[in-house]
């Protein structure tokens, strides 16, 4: 296997859970104790109403394509073209960025899709979504 | 009316040419920029005691310029930051001078926009450094998430889906801005386009073509502030501000795609203060300049702004509307997509030779004021140029505004 030269995220304390989770191919959001909203990306203190009651619980991983691009001219060397970059909302409510593993003439937006877990390291697992 | 409208002006303006390389550093072309745009206002290096300057990381900065021009400061700042800026440190300058931190204050950007860093942050056709996807950026870079395309065309092709309108929307405003590049000897792509030519050019980052993107370019442009009691004695007729909004943001301002609609932008937030503070409705507003790293920057800072109502963006630019002569003309020097890419300034500058009504085109008199408005021989002056809206923006969550009023008619 060839060595993986894309950058790799780097945990932070606040993060560390979220990405521990996914190499255990589980999809974590934080949600508050106080307001019960849930929450991406992971942070200290709810947004919505300041209370620091975060906690971590499974999500679905379902949820649709909020908004995708398709990239034909990436500005690394280190992604193939063209590849689809999207905001999946998920059905507890948070939108993340991703990717969609698809053929890029089959995305769109409002396209049901499902959690996919890329094991791209040994370390480190990258979220991405599929067709549901 | 704002307590201060009118009562600070825009005095100098002047920039390098655009390049590409430039073979110069930034430093170099600040100390050309400014030296212009001190000759435009008929000031020497003493008569300006206040520096500013925005810039990502990539430029010299005032206190090497002041040293370089000979320049004894009485206020600098240097901040980090993109489009929006120079919009702010205009604001910043009228606030600094009114409370009498300085006099005269220069705010300048230099850029080897091109040849440098270019905007994603990658040394061209080079890797992307790993702790760049740390901290801030391990939610969007390890999938290939870095660049401008990238992050507008997520909220450009939402917006299509939103609201019906076409990427031929986008193309209205790549012809209306590339028309007025024709005009502009300075610009780099001065050939026509057409919306056919738009529509056929290749993909970049879907939904945007090509000719959506701006180009990159080596530049530094300068903008010199003063009191109006100063600016009588200048070498030119003062353009005055009436009003403006500076880097104003959105809620959840850093992480856009977490916001409930990401193409509701900035403006919106904004435009009501600018046009309250300059004591003027849209009707009065003759021409606009509007941040066009892509197209549909333009498109959707019309909506935000006031010109027309959400979702009616496309709509409103069809037929031409935003080129001379018709309703709105925007971006008479060409823009960044037509004319180079300065991180916002040269929007300003042109804005303020039309208002001056010495856009510097093919007319041999523009220098005095003497303009044919023929556009076949290459006058890009707007007959009716006496209030012009200036938009601008960073990002979807943070714009800027500058209303400025000239005195020829």
């Amino acid at each position: 296997m060839s060595e993986y030269t894309k950058p790799l995220p780097k945990p932070s304390p606040t993060s560390r859970p979220f990405w521990d989770a996914a190499k255990r191919h589980q999809l974590m959001l934080q949600r508050c104790g106080a307001c019960g909203q849930f929450i991406y990306y992971p942070r200290d203190r709810c947004p919505n109403c300041f209370a620091d009651e975060l906690k971590w619980q499974r999500a679905s991983g379902l949820g649709k394509v909020y908004s995708y691009t398709v990239v034909h001219r990436a500005s690394s060397r280190h992604f193939m073209e063209p590849y689809i970059l999207a905001i999946v909302e998920l059905d507890e409510g948070p939108k993340m960025t991703t990717n969609i593993v698809a053929d890029p003439r089959a995305v769109h937006v409002d396209m049901p899709v499902a959690v996919y877990f890329d094991d791209v390291t040994p370390d480190r697992t990258l979220v991405k979504f599929k067709a549901a | 009316m704002g307590a201060l409208t009118d009562k600070y002006c825009i005095v100098g303006v002047g920039e390098t040419q655009q390049m590409r390389p430039s073979n110069r550093t930034t430093l170099s072309m600040a100390c050309e920029a400014i030296s212009n745009a001190m000759a435009d206002a008929g000031l020497k290096p003493s008569d300006i005691d206040g520096m500013t300057s925005y810039q990502v990381a990539d430029s010299t900065s005032s206190a090497h310029v002041a040293t370089a021009l000979g320049m004894r400061l009485n206020y600098c700042l240097d901040i980090f930051g993109g489009g929006s800026s120079t919009e702010a440190l205009v604001a910043h300058a009228v606030g600094l001078i009114e409370a009498g931190y300085a006099k005269t204050i220069v705010c300048f950007r230099s850029m080897n926009g091109r040849s440098g860093r270019r905007m994603g942050g990658q040394i061209p056709g080079g890797p992307i450094p790993a702790a760049m996807a740390a901290d801030d950026n391990q939610f969007n870079m390890g999938w290939g998430w870095t660049t401008p395309a990238q992050r507008f065309g997520m909220s450009a092709m939402r917006y299509l889906r939103d609201t019906g309108c076409t990427t031929k929307a986008f193309a209205e405003i790549a012809v209306a801005h590339r028309y007025h590049a024709t005009l502009n000897p300075k610009a780099i792509y001065r050939s026509p386009i057409t919306i056919e030519d738009h529509q056929r050019s290749r993909w970049v980052v879907k939904p945007f073509r090509l000719l959506d993107c701006c180009t990159e370019t080596d530049v530094s442009a300068a903008i010199i502030v003063t009191s109006r009691e100063r600016a009588y004695d200048l070498r030119h007729p003062p353009v005055f501000i009436m009003g403006g909004y500076a880097r104003t943001m959105t809620e959840s301002p850093q992480w856009n795609y977490s916001r409930p609609v990401i193409h509701y932008v900035a403006g919106n937030y904004g435009w009501k203060r600018a046009f309250g503070m300059a004591g003027i409705s849209h009707r009065d507003v003759d021409f606009v300049s509007c941040y066009d790293a892509f197209t549909f920057t333009t498109l959707i800072q019309l909506e935000a702004n006031g010109f027309c109502g959400h979702g009616e963006a496309g709509e409103f630019v069809k037929g031409g509307r935003l080129q001379i002569d018709h309703e709105l003309p925007s971006n008479l020097s060409g823009g960044h997509l037509s004319e180079g890419y300065t991180h916002g300034v040269q929007m300003v500058i042109e804005n303020v030779r039309q208002l001056r009504h010495r856009a510097d085109d093919a007319c041999p008199g523009w220098r005095e004021g003497k303009h044919t408005y023929d556009r076949a021989k290459g006058c890009r002056q707007v007959k009716k140029a006496r209030i012009c809206c200036g938009m601008a923006w960073g990002w979807e969550n943070m714009a800027s505004c500058l209303i400025l009023r000239g005195m020829a008619a």
